[in-house]
């Protein structure tokens, strides 16, 4: 070989060996980029939510966005599952990265530092969709904890035919509703118009107290005011009072009884004041009543007016925990949002839409239902959702507090004082466990 | 005269499962209209079966085995490691004799409600939880049992027996597992149906660990149906009839490990037979 | 073949070391999950968490706060009433049964046996629908009885008669329980002591209650302890009667639903811990005072 000839061989070698290396960086660059690719569009979630049948609408979803799965768990009905969020916030560990949060249990959790700011990853962009009160329940400004989900904006359900053999009007004002009751149980004794809920549901009196204008605490920080036993509440406990007293209120059994169903349906309860999911409930397991229910708007406090309050709803929030955060927060984004996911959730679940356009829909709000004689009366819920007042705030001890006023309204149905007593009690009882928690309390 | 005596207790224990069976055959909307303690015109036992199955995707079978599972094995496990234990304790004078039953008999003293979340913390840092162990694992231990059995080998096990063994050059475990073990049986099997039953019931400490409805048993299970009607959030679906008609077949794997274990309850030392 | 046999003979467990052997499975699980989540507790006990002020250690202070709890006690009041009743009559008619049953003078005895062991496997929740029912004021079978006979109807919720009601739901819960240990006790007594006996000119009746019953006396203390140590932690029942008996059960009705309600209602975990603790040591008061009463009568 010449001299010129070793050159020429050890160039080429040199080039071939550089294009080889070019090459296989190029492969291997290639293949990283594909596989980085494919790793990081393949996401895994996880879910926890305990309305049934809830896989439809995660595969809704999954058609959406293909390269994210949902691992779809019922860890437990409201309480049970928040016990399970707890004991994971505590653990550090086995957090879901979405989960089902009701409205009433957002500020609990916000408190706890669990819930993923939703809003940094673009959550406000739905928010015109939704009705107003239903997003500023889950959201603070510009932060998003929660995205709703459905709404249980309250009505009054009720027996046509036993208020028809009692010629009685629907009360349209809680004075009406006072003069009925008595009316109803002075001539049928044993005939109640409906049933007191407060010793068995202390989320039943606190969203009345709602509707009559109730605002119990002002948080800042660390600093609460608490203002349990204002005079709204004292107003509303006199109320009630008045009916125990003349014995125009059923208070013997508890809401969600055996004996509790069978008096709804012999007529012993004539109405049921509940969110817009009770209605659908009935059905299930009314048989000589059916027929005879209808809707009507909340008694008023105020002739004229149409102030509504809202009981139950959850909505769809993001754990901090989350490895995933922007893909969770399209999970949670597109199952509240995504119009052919809210018509299933109402048409399946029935749930009660939070959806600005599902609630103007016609078509779905104006389902008559035999049970209510023909009635379409989701349209009476779509009514009263339009006047829930937005501005009442759930407090970050809520469960505790729903207990609270179960436990002290119970005592003084069961003899310990009166109504307007037991808000006495529970301020005091209530500020004591503040202080305990650390809060600086002072009376509002 | 003794059997009315039995038959009228039996009335009063049959009266509560015959609601459950009444129950299971109607459907939800006669369930709170009709007469709890008899039967409608619209018999629905099987359509209420065929539910309980299908409901869900079938998920109550897993749940029925779930409880299998976990209270066979705990109820195994539990059995033996009591009657050991019950054994050592009846048996043999060792140090620290004493000392261990008041710490068993202590330990017992403080209620369950206490321990289940330290427990739960204590399993997630092992990542222990959502899995069967989490369940099998505490459900093994059976205080009552050691008790029991305790109790059953000072009267059961004669000392003459066991001493004939050591002489005749039986080590310690052969004299357990080949004589005592026999004599033992009556009450293995007591403690084994006792702590079956106990893992088969318990709620508790399932669904604090368990996260996943997979691993479910039947107990946790049919709680969640029937919350998912009182929970008022939306999506309230009314399924007592299924929760009542799950609760009674749920009652059938525990009957067939009653029969199963019941011919274990024959016998005693030097009996000259089977009682009857 | 003589290296095997030596071989075997190695393997022997000394006799000393065997009784630790024996407990060592149990007691490794049960260091685990109950020492261990013991600690725990008692570690929480002594601390304090909140969200707000973080955790600082505290010492005593949720103990004593625990024994000067007004609810604590009236919870431990409502535990001795309902042992006084539950107790003796369970014990009694699980006796009644098992001897019954033993007798051999029933015809379907093991039909009769799983019957009445039946209740105890009976989950929780199923409870509260059935006694719901029952137990129901305004449409229970008993209630529709009584309307029936012109009678007042009973009510089985109220404050004064819900004690009792629960009582009932405990003793159709666990005679069951309860008769099977008696009857797996009773099979345990050897034959000829009872032809030995009838020999004697005892009847059926004076054997079962001379002869029998003292031998099998040591299983019924275990129970009764058992039962006395499952009396003073009463939850279940009263938890799952709350929703239907409002107004008679509050959710401190026995301090064992207290520590519930205080750990996952109001998150109050260390507090719930120290009354765990204080209820442990009431429990134990309780129970060391029954042994000794029982051993200063007889055997162990």
């Amino acid at each position: 070989m010449t001299n010129d000839m070793r050159r020429e061989f050890i160039q080429a070698m040199l080039s071939r060996r550089q294009l080889l290396q070019a090459a296989g960086a190029a492969a291997a660059a290639m293949s990283g980029l594909a596989s980085s690719a494919l790793a990081e569009d393949k996401v895994e979630l996880t879910m926890w939510a305990w309305t049934p049948n809830t896989q439809s609408e995660i595969d809704l979803f999954t058609k959406a966005f293909p390269n994210i799965s949902v691992k779809l768990e019922n860890a437990g009905q409201g309480p049970d599952e928040y016990v399970k969020l707890r004991n994971a916030i505590q653990a550090g560990t086995g957090l879901p990265d979405v989960g089902q949060v009701e409205f009433t249990n957002i500020p609990g959790f916000r408190q706890l530092q669990a819930l993923l700011d939703m809003g940094q990853y673009g959550a406000n962009d739905v928010k015109d969709k939704f009705i107003d009160w239903t997003w500023q329940s889950a959201s603070d400004g510009e932060a998003v904890y929660g995205i709703p989900w459905d709404s249980g904006p309250m009505g009054i359900l009720y027996r046509a035919d036993v208020l028809e053999n009692h010629k009685i009007e629907v009360p349209k004002t809680w004075a009406e509703f006072s003069s009925s009751s008595k009316a109803l149980s002075k001539a049928s004794p044993n005939t109640y118009l409906t049933n007191f809920g407060g010793t068995a549901d202390g989320g039943w009196v606190i969203a009345l107290l709602a509707q009559a204008g109730w605002k119990p605490f002002e948080l800042d920080g660390t600093d609460l005011k608490l203002n349990l036993n204002d005079a709204i509440a004292k107003k509303w406990a006199a109320y009630w009072q008045d009916l125990i007293d003349a014995n125009a209120v059923g208070i013997k059994t508890p809401v969600w009884t055996t004996d509790w169903f069978t008096g709804l349906d012999e007529g012993t309860y004539a109405s049921w004041m509940t969110g817009a999911w009770g209605a659908v409930f009935i059905p299930q397991f009314a048989k000589k009543s059916n027929g005879h229910w209808r809707a009507a708007p909340l008694p008023q406090w105020e002739e004229g007016k149409t102030v509504s309050a809202n009981l139950g709803g959850s909505t769809f929030a993001v754990f901090k925990t989350t490895k995933h955060p922007k893909e969770a927060t399209q999970l949670a984004v597109f199952l509240g949002s995504n119009p052919e996911a809210g018509k299933m959730w109402s048409t399946k679940q029935f749930l009660f839409p939070v959806q600005k356009d599902l609630v103007a829909d016609p078509e779905l709000m104006g389902h008559k239902y035999d049970l209510y004689g023909g009635q379409a009366v989701n349209e009476v819920f779509v009514e009263s959702a339009k006047h829930v007042d937005s501005s009442f705030q759930y407090a970050p001890f809520q469960d505790y507090l729903a207990g609270q006023v179960q436990q002290e309204i119970s005592a003084s149905i069961g003899g310990k004082g009166s109504l307007s007593d037991a808000f006495d009690r529970l301020q005091e009882g209530v500020s004591a466990y503040c202080s305990d928690q650390g809060y600086t309390v002072s009376q509002g | 005269m003794l059997s009315a005596i039995l038959l009228v207790i039996w009335l009063y224990t049959a009266l509560p499962l015959f609601y459950v069976l009444v129950s299971a055959t109607k459907s939800n909307n006669d369930l709170f209209t009709s007469f709890g303690l008899w039967f409608t015109s619209d018999f629905r036992l099987f359509e209420n079966i065929r539910g309980v199955f299908s409901f869900q995707g079938g998920i109550f079978s897993r749940w029925l085995l779930n409880t299998v599972v976990y209270a066979t094995t705990a109820g195994i496990g539990a059995a033996l490691f009591s009657t050991m234990a019950g054994y050592a304790l009846a048996k043999y004078d060792f140090r620290g004799k004493r000392l261990v039953f008041a710490i068993i008999l202590g330990a017992v003293m403080i209620p369950q409600t206490a321990l289940v979340v330290p427990l739960f913390l204590l399993m997630s840092k092992v990542g222990m939880v959502n899995t069967p162990w989490a369940v099998i694992l505490p459900s093994l231990v059976y205080p009552p049992g050691v008790f029991l059995m305790r109790v059953y080998a000072d009267d059961a096990i004669p000392n003459e027996l066991i001493d004939a063994g050591r002489v005749d050059g039986a080590g310690e475990f052969h004299i357990f597992f080949s004589l005592a073990l026999r004599l033992l049986m009556p009450g293995f099997a007591t403690v084994l149906i006792l702590s079956f039953v106990a893992t088969w019931n318990n709620y508790f400490l399932p669904l604090v660990v368990l996260s996943s409805a997979e691993y479910f048993p039947v107990t946790v299970g049919l709680a969640q149906w029937y919350a998912s009607a009182t929970v008022g959030s939306g999506g309230g679906a009314a399924l007592f009839t299924l929760v009542l008609a799950g609760a009674l077949i749920s009652v059938l794997p525990v009957i067939i490990a009653f029969i199963v274990m019941q011919r274990f309850w024959q016998g005693g030392l030097g009996a000259g037979g089977v009682k009857a | 073949m003589a290296g095997l046999k030596s071989r075997k003979r190695r393997y022997r467990v000394s006799k000393g070391l065997a009784p630790y052997l024996f407990l060592a499975p149990f007691a490794l699980l049960f260091i685990a999950f109950l020492i261990a989540p013991m600690a725990y507790a008692f570690n929480l006990a002594i601390y304090k968490t909140t969200v707000i002020a973080g955790t600082k250690f505290v010492g005593a202070d949720n103990f004593v706060r625990a024994l000067g709890d007004p609810k604590f006690w009236q919870g431990v009041v409502v535990l001795l009433k309902f042992a006084v009743i539950q107790i003796p009559g369970m014990v009694a008619v699980a006796l009644l049964i098992a001897l019954i049953l033993d007798s051999g003078t029933v015809y379907a005895k093991s039909f009769f046996r799983i019957s009445f062991f039946l209740p105890y496997a009976v989950p929780a929740v199923i409870a509260t629908l059935i006694w719901g029912y029952l137990y129901g004021p305004a449409f229970g079978p008993f209630t529709q009885l009584a309307n029936y006979l012109g009678l007042p109807p009973p009510n089985f919720l109220s404050k004064d008669a819900i004690l009792p009601s629960i009582a009932n739901i405990a003793n159709w819960e666990y005679t069951g329980y309860q008769m099977i240990i008696y009857y797996a006790a009773l099979q345990a007594i050897p034959q000829d002591l009872e032809e030995a006996a009838s020999m004697d000119g005892a009847n059926s009746f004076t054997y079962a209650i001379r002869v029998k019953l003292p031998l099998i006396a040591p299983m019924i203390v275990v129970t009764v302890i058992f039962s006395i140590i499952g009396s003073l932690q009463l939850f279940s029942e009263p938890y799952l009667l709350h929703n239907l008996a409002p107004l008679s059960i509050t959710n401190s009705y026995t301090p064992n639903y207290y520590a519930y309600t205080l750990a996952f209602a109001n998150q109050q975990y260390n507090y719930s811990a120290a009354i765990s603790f204080v209820l442990g040591a009431v429990t134990a008061v309780i129970s060391y005072a029954f042994m000794l009463i029982v051993n200063r009568g007889g055997r162990t």
